[in-house]
């Protein structure tokens, strides 16, 4: 039954206790590490880790929201507040400390540093050429990286020089460059060799500027949003292959290239998360990226359980939604709660107008009107007095 | 396009069967409108998923093993 080389007694006892698997597992280690355990010694073992796990567990009616601030905020007074940019992975720019931890708790839409990391298919992650041709795919490739742009002011043309050696690398014929100037910008080209030039259709010096302006604008190849790809050669749980990571993110364009392996691909922009792969993707994003965060900060000893609370909450209406008065606090029923936030003024003058009432439920509102709160000892009732032992037992409730 | 449910950051999604999910309401004493809410076009839910269903979530917990959490599906 189990892959522990502990006998049948040994296990029954075990997994008859109410731990969950991986402490099981521990257990079972632990007994046979020692060797000759006898049934009666292992289930001691087992009763003093099942009490010692029920203990730790948290008990109804704690406060686990607000030890989860603490713990997070605490730490986060630590964070150094301006390192706002710091060269992450393959010397690319990632925002790290506590803007990146603002930027995710306020659930932003776009990251400031958005970046991708890129796991290939297999035939594509062990041959340089190969993950090449997938880089030539994501990265936008603009006219500068293919040849040279000239203004001739006297005959009023644009002259585009392709280098050859750039085109054959990144697969682009001229005619396609030709083609993409044609129909982005409107305008007839003339195209020989690895030349192509195009004019405005009235002689005008202005719109000839204009045109070499658009012109630097066009993407080629690849996505616009992804302005940079950086090839690297890592060890992954695969062995060594080529991970891409990119500036810029489009996560739903780049799932569908071939060669990219779609199940390992991420994005640090959860919102993108969220619309590729759904809520629940998104509520693991926000862990990840909130961890690491604070990891790479030195505070890895915040409990990764705050985290998952603060991700659970984020998430629970099936979208994201920010932590504060745009979000989670805003949407808060009761006045008294969300005026103890931010801008009370206002919100109790748009409760005065709308004639709301406060049924005095949380426990914001009670602590602001001095009355006990629903948690911990505040909720229960204790009442003293007796009773004869023919009366019934006291019911539950 | 690209199987959601094959990534990695996407845990299993399945619909929960009505007497099933009456017993886990009962369980927990709650309303299923107390459930958190999962969006009717939230791509990693399964196609015979409707409004009103409640789907189970079991994901690769962080704190044990498998950790199995519910939602119900909203427009």
């Amino acid at each position: 039954m189990t892959e522990y080389d502990v006998t049948d007694d040994v296990a029954a006892i075990v997994e008859d206790t109410e731990l969950p698997r991986r402490l099981k597992d521990e257990v079972y280690r632990t007994i046979e590490d020692r060797g000759g355990v006898t049934a009666e010694e292992a289930d001691e073992i087992a009763r003093a880790v099942e009490n010692r796990y029920v203990e730790t567990r948290v008990d109804p009616l704690d406060p686990v929201g607000t030890v989860s601030a603490q713990s997070i905020g605490e730490p986060g007074t630590q964070m150094t507040m301006n390192t706002f940019h710091y060269a992450g992975v393959a010397e690319i720019d990632v925002t790290q400390g506590l803007p990146r931890l603002i930027e995710l708790v306020d659930a932003r839409k776009e990251p400031d540093t958005p970046m991708m990391t890129i796991h290939l298919e297999e035939e594509y992650a062990t041959d340089r050429e190969k993950a090449h041709e997938v880089v030539w795919k994501i990265e936008a490739t603009k006219i500068l990286a293919l040849g040279d742009v000239s203004t001739n002011v006297a005959d009023m043309r644009v002259q585009v020089n392709l280098n050859p050696d750039t085109l054959d690398e990144r697969m682009i014929e001229p005619e396609a460059v030709a083609e993409a100037i044609e129909a982005e910008l409107g305008v007839e080209t003339v195209q020989r060799g690895t030349v192509v030039e195009f004019g405005p259709e009235q002689p005008s010096y202005r719109d000839l500027l204009q045109l070499v302006e658009e012109l630097r604008d066009i993407v080629f190849k690849g996505i616009e949003d992804v302005t940079r790809v950086v090839i690297r050669k890592e060890e992954t749980e695969r062995g060594e292959e080529f991970v891409l990571y990119t500036e810029g993110s489009a996560l739903g364009n780049v799932l569908g290239i071939e060669g990219v392996d779609g199940s390992r691909t991420t994005t640090n922009n959860i919102h993108e998360i969220y619309r590729q792969l759904g809520v629940e993707a998104a509520r693991e994003s926000i862990i990840n990226e909130t961890m690491e965060t604070l990891e790479t900060q030195g505070l890895d000893d915040v409990n990764v359980r705050h985290l998952m609370l603060v991700a659970d909450i984020m998430t629970n209406d099936g979208t994201i939604q920010s932590i504060g008065r745009h979000g989670i606090s805003g949407a808060k029923e009761s006045v008294l709660a969300r005026a103890a936030y931010e801008v009370t003024v206002n919100h109790l003058l748009d409760a005065a107008i709308h004639g709301e009432v406060d049924d005095l439920n949380g426990v914001i509102e009670n602590v602001i009107v001095g009355k006990p709160i629903k948690l911990g000892t505040g909720d229960v009732d204790l009442k003293i007095g007796s009773f004869s032992e023919t009366a019934a037992k006291p019911s539950d409730d | 396009m690209v199987d959601v449910s094959q990534h990695k950051l996407v845990p299993e999604h399945s619909v929960v069967d009505e007497d099933v999910l009456e017993g886990i309401l009962d369980e927990y004493d709650i309303k299923r409108t107390d459930l958190p809410k999962i969006k009717r076009g939230d791509p990693a839910l399964p196609d015979d998923a409707d409004t009103g269903d409640v789907i189970t979530v079991v994901r690769d917990s962080r704190t044990t093993d498998r950790a199995v959490a519910y939602r119900l599906v909203v427009d």
